[in-house]
């Protein structure tokens, strides 16, 4: 072969290896950008020394990523955290749209690191640390990444709000001291914050979203659409960050799974299921305590996401089933207990026409709805809970033996009223007694028994409650209170330090 | 001795010509004041002043130890290779007066930077100190800036190894086992012994009597920390376990008691104790009631220990110090060593070799371990092989013995922890790394230098 042809066809082979690597790249594109692992895209807002970092390292970010990467897990191991929130800093700016790099090391911090701590307070900077790296600094770089919108629900709907970590209730009470200048004495407050009428209220504005990048229009939606939801508590957060990672996932389909919707709406439903549960603060102005009860208006939401749920994950949907019939089940019992029977018979119907193969009492294979009344369901639930330590039960079982008892004295039943007041003492005391000892008071506390009695007495004689004004008169003279007057009915409701007072900071029962 | 000095003097004046003194000072002090406004901390007084710590020091040397090969290196080699030293040789003086002379003027340079860093951290330490609220000043003072001793449980090593060879023959009478297995049967009956002497099952107490070490006069009035440190066999994230303490002598009325409500396994625990609890003979009782449905285990070395006041921070800070340096002395002899017989490129990339391949000491550890170079199968656990084993194992092994003379030293991990950094552990470092270990390097750098023909035409010439 002659020396040109040679040439020839090097440089045949040339442009065809040149073809080859094109069609190559494409598909390496793809699956980079498939993984996430895409970083020629401009990083939005990100200060100097980020994109500084991002451009000028190329490919050994990912080497000292893992060096540090590694350290922390070492660190981790010897238990020291002190380096941890600046190693996390260190590699999420070198892998910035790496979600599970934002989803991993802030779960670790609101998860592992925060439970090494014996200290609330502690624990608590860590969670909190867990929530901000995700909010603050993942969605910043990552705003359409429905992963972390998912976790950033999590941690608001399983960490915070249910009761798996002994400082639970300290983190609640922390996120409703945060809330509370926003959302007001109820957690309902939207007017201020989406039309504010004052200096200071554009100033409070600037400070929620600037904080917590929190838009109060989309939540005032959610709050429609799920509540009415107490938005000191964190149910709220994680309904509302679902259902913002719903939002995006609908204007960014190509980014949305099946699966991860599935996942969000699904945090959705437990987290309305959590806040129809314990979605109601009782505070106690007295001893600057709170405590949590059921938030019985959240019911017919909580059976529309339940509804909604089945209908969009038939894979699913017996699994859902049985959640949502215990939920029916709670509905009507919680509904029967505070003396609303005509609202817990239409659920208890809903419940039967459901579920009429289901049985509904435990241990009783005859239980079918057809065969018993919601007499005795509500009976054998109170036997069930005068042994029950869920806090959650027996606060809405005590809860409803005072609202019940109101009601007799009200229709002149003084020995019944009597009776119910009674039995709602031995329900607390027999709680109170069962759970007392290695503080586990402080675990799942139960409020003192004068402040759940005043604060069902104050939801009683609220003006703009359900009960009609001759009930509440008659209640008024029977227990040797004033007349009704435009104050607000009995202070147990109104959340301390709100006012200009010089009250102290709540504080968790004890 | 005035030889000595004299090429001590010209290594300074050298380093001050070069203005290497200056930059690194410059370097130093930029780092102190610097790093503190780079940095991101946990939110607390406590972990800011740990982080500066760690950070500040790691820094400080860090730059001490790079710079100190480089100079080592450079100011031997480039004496050679720029026919300096061979002018210097015709003087009275011997070649290994030369080497330590060298050796002695970069140790006095560092030990003069080190001693301005560590001044400037210590400055900076206590002014931030300072500024915080008392109580934070109190935790800060009780927690990182002091110099805490610990006490353990005595050694239970005897006793478990009696109990377990009393098991074994028992059990080689009732039931008796091929001599291949033997071992493996000893070992199974030393975990089931050792375990008894860990494990606390539900509703039992574990007891440990620790003997303080000073009579009880010295902790007059000094609160003492408890360390507590558990594993359960329930794994599982974030699971929390109870704990109820009793701490004092048993046998007075003058006893504390503490209930510990949520405590994570495998994360080292620590807690205030009252002053004034321990015995006469300055032993501290501990009393531990498991409350909860599963089994603790607390282990012998790190299950329990008693943190004390054992000195000020300001002298702990200076031991510590007192470490750095000596592990620059050790660098300053194995950069001096390869340039004995290395040009400066060669010499520089030798030393920065070595110093790697100590840094990498884990990485040998887990070939030792797992016994080859080779990776394993994860999947079914079977271990790698490979043909070098043979070689590369042992001479691993002997890498990690040398090195293990002079890893155990971590000033900065006990500064930043607040423990006591003892004088004879600072006399140890001495023996082990500079006499031991740098000694022999020191010995082959000067014969080495000794044994040099500087006439020859030099490599970079």
């Amino acid at each position: 072969m002659t020396a040109r042809a040679k040439k020839i066809l090097l440089v045949i082979l040339a442009g065809l290896l040149l073809l080859l690597s094109g069609r190559m790249q494409q598909s390496l594109n793809v699956e980079r950008d498939e993984f996430g692992l895409t970083h020629v895209a401009a990083l939005d807002n990100a200060p100097p020394m980020l994109a500084f970092t991002t451009v000028a390292l190329g490919g050994f970010r990912g080497i000292i990523s893992n060096l540090l990467w590694m350290r922390a897990n070492d660190l981790q191991q010897d238990d020291k955290f002190f380096e941890a929130v600046q190693l996390a800093t260190w590699i999420t700016e070198l892998e910035p749209h790496f979600t599970q790099v934002w989803t991993f090391l802030s779960w670790n911090m609101a998860y592992n690191i925060s439970v090494k701590f014996k200290d609330f307070p502690d624990r608590w900077r860590w969670v909190e640390r867990g929530i901000t790296l995700l909010r603050d600094e993942g969605l910043r770089y990552n705003p359409d990444d429905i992963l972390i919108y998912r976790e950033l629900s999590w941690f608001f709907q399983h960490k915070m709000g249910q009761n798996l970590d002994d400082a639970n209730m300290y983190y609640k009470q922390q996120w409703a001291l945060l809330m509370r200048p926003y959302f007001g004495d109820n957690g309902t407050n939207f007017d201020e914050l989406i039309q504010p009428s004052s200096p200071a209220s554009v100033q409070l504005l600037h400070d929620f979203t600037n904080q917590f990048k929190v838009n109060p229009a989309f939540a005032k939606q959610v709050d429609a659409k799920y509540g009415p939801l107490d938005w000191r508590l964190p149910e709220a957060q994680a309904i509302y960050w679902a259902a913002l990672g719903l939002d995006t996932a609908a204007r960014h389909p190509e980014k949305a799974k099946a699966d991860d919707l599935i996942t969000l709406k699904r945090s959705i439903y437990q987290s309305v299921f959590q806040a129809f549960h314990h979605g109601r603060l009782i505070t106690n102005p007295f001893e600057q305590t709170y405590s949590l009860g059921p938030n019985l208006e959240l019911i017919p939401q909580v059976n529309a996401a339940y509804l909604e749920m089945m209908a969009s994950d038939p894979s699913m949907s017996d699994h859902i089933g049985n959640a949502h019939r215990n939920f029916l089940r709670d509905a009507v019992y919680f509904l029967y207990e505070n003396n609303r029977v005509a609202e817990a018979a239409k659920w208890y119907k809903l419940l039967g026409d459901m579920y009429p193969n289901k049985t509904i009492i435990d241990n009783d294979t005859n239980s079918f709805p057809r065969n018993v009344t919601m007499d005795e369901f509500a009976i054998s639930s109170v036997q069930t809970d005068v042994n029950e330590t869920s806090q959650e039960r027996v606060t809405s079982a005590v809860q409803g033996m005072l609202s019940r008892a109101y009601y007799e004295l009200a229709i002149g039943q003084e020995d019944r009223y009597a009776g119910f007041k009674l039995l709602a003492a031995k329900i607390h005391e027999h709680y109170t007694a069962s759970t007392s000892g290695f503080n586990g008071d402080k675990r799942i506390p139960l409020p003192k028994l004068e402040v759940m009695n005043n604060f069902v007495l104050s939801q009683l004689l609220d003006p703009q409650g359900n009960v009609p004004y001759a009930m509440r008169a008659v209640v008024r003279t029977r227990l040797g209170m004033g007349p009704e007057t435009n104050a607000p009915p009995v202070p147990a409701t109104s959340q301390p330090g709100a006012s200009a007072t010089n009250t102290p900071a709540l504080k968790p029962v004890e | 001795m005035q030889p000595l000095l004299a090429i001590a003097g010209l290594t300074w004046k050298a380093a001050f010509r070069f203005r290497l003194f200056l930059v690194l000072a410059v370097l130093l002090l930029a780092s102190v004041i610097g790093l503190p406004l780079l940095i991101e901390d946990d939110g607390t007084a406590r972990g800011f002043t740990q982080i500066l710590m760690t950070y500040t020091l790691s820094a400080i040397t860090g730059l001490l130890g790079l710079s100190t090969l480089w100079l080592a290196c450079g100011t031997l080699a480039r004496d050679i290779e720029e026919c300096q030293m061979q002018v210097v040789l015709t003087k009275p003086v011997a070649r290994w007066q030369v080497w330590l002379g060298k050796w002695l003027g970069i140790m006095s340079l560092n030990t003069v930077l080190l001693a301005l860093a560590g001044t400037s951290v210590y400055a900076l330490l206590e002014y931030r100190a300072g500024r915080l609220p008392p109580a934070e000043q109190q935790t800060l003072r009780s927690e990182v800036l002091v110099a805490r001793g610990s006490a353990s449980e005595a050694s239970h090593e005897t006793e478990i190894a009696e109990a377990t060879e009393k098991a074994l023959q028992e059990r080689l009478k009732s039931n008796p086992v091929e001599k291949v297995d033997l071992a493996e049967v000893r070992k199974e009956i030393l975990e089931q012994v050792r375990a008894t002497f860990q494990l606390v099952p539900p509703g039992y107490t574990r007891q440990w009597q620790i003997d303080l070490g000073h009579p009880k006069s010295y902790f007059q009035d000094r609160p003492l920390q408890l360390r507590i440190k558990f594993n359960t066999a329930q794994g599982g994230g974030s699971a929390t376990y109870r704990g109820a303490w009793q701490v004092g002598d048993p046998a007075s009325t003058n006893i504390w008691q503490y209930e510990t409500p949520s405590l994570a396994p495998d994360t080292a625990y620590e807690f205030a104790i009252p002053a004034n609890l321990c015995d006469a003979q300055g032993r501290l009782t501990i009393l531990f009631l498991n409350p909860n449905s599963t089994s603790l285990l607390f282990s012998l070395d790190e299950g329990m220990a008693v943190l004390y006041p054992d000195g000020g921070f300001a002298l702990n800070f200076v031991r510590g110090l007192g470490i750095i340096l000596v592990w620059l002395a050790l660098l300053t002899a194995l950069g001096l060593m390869a340039a004995s017989f290395l040009s400066f490129p060669v010499a520089a990339f030798f030393s920065l070799a070595l110093l790697l391949v100590g840094l990498s000491s884990g990485t040998l550890a887990e070939a030792v371990d797992s016994g080859s170079v080779a990776a394993g199968n994860e999947e079914t656990g079977a271990a790698g092989h490979s043909g070098a084993d043979v070689v590369l194992i042992p001479a691993f092994k002997a890498t990690l013995a040398v090195l293990g003379l002079a890893e155990k030293f971590s000033p900065i991990d006990a500064l930043s922890t607040g423990r006591s950094i003892p004088w004879s552990e600072l006399g140890l470092a001495v023996l082990q790394v500079d006499l031991l270990l740098g000694g022999a390097v020191s010995l082959a750098g000067i014969f080495l230098f000794s044994r040099r023909e500087l006439a020859t035409a030099q490599g970079t010439q």
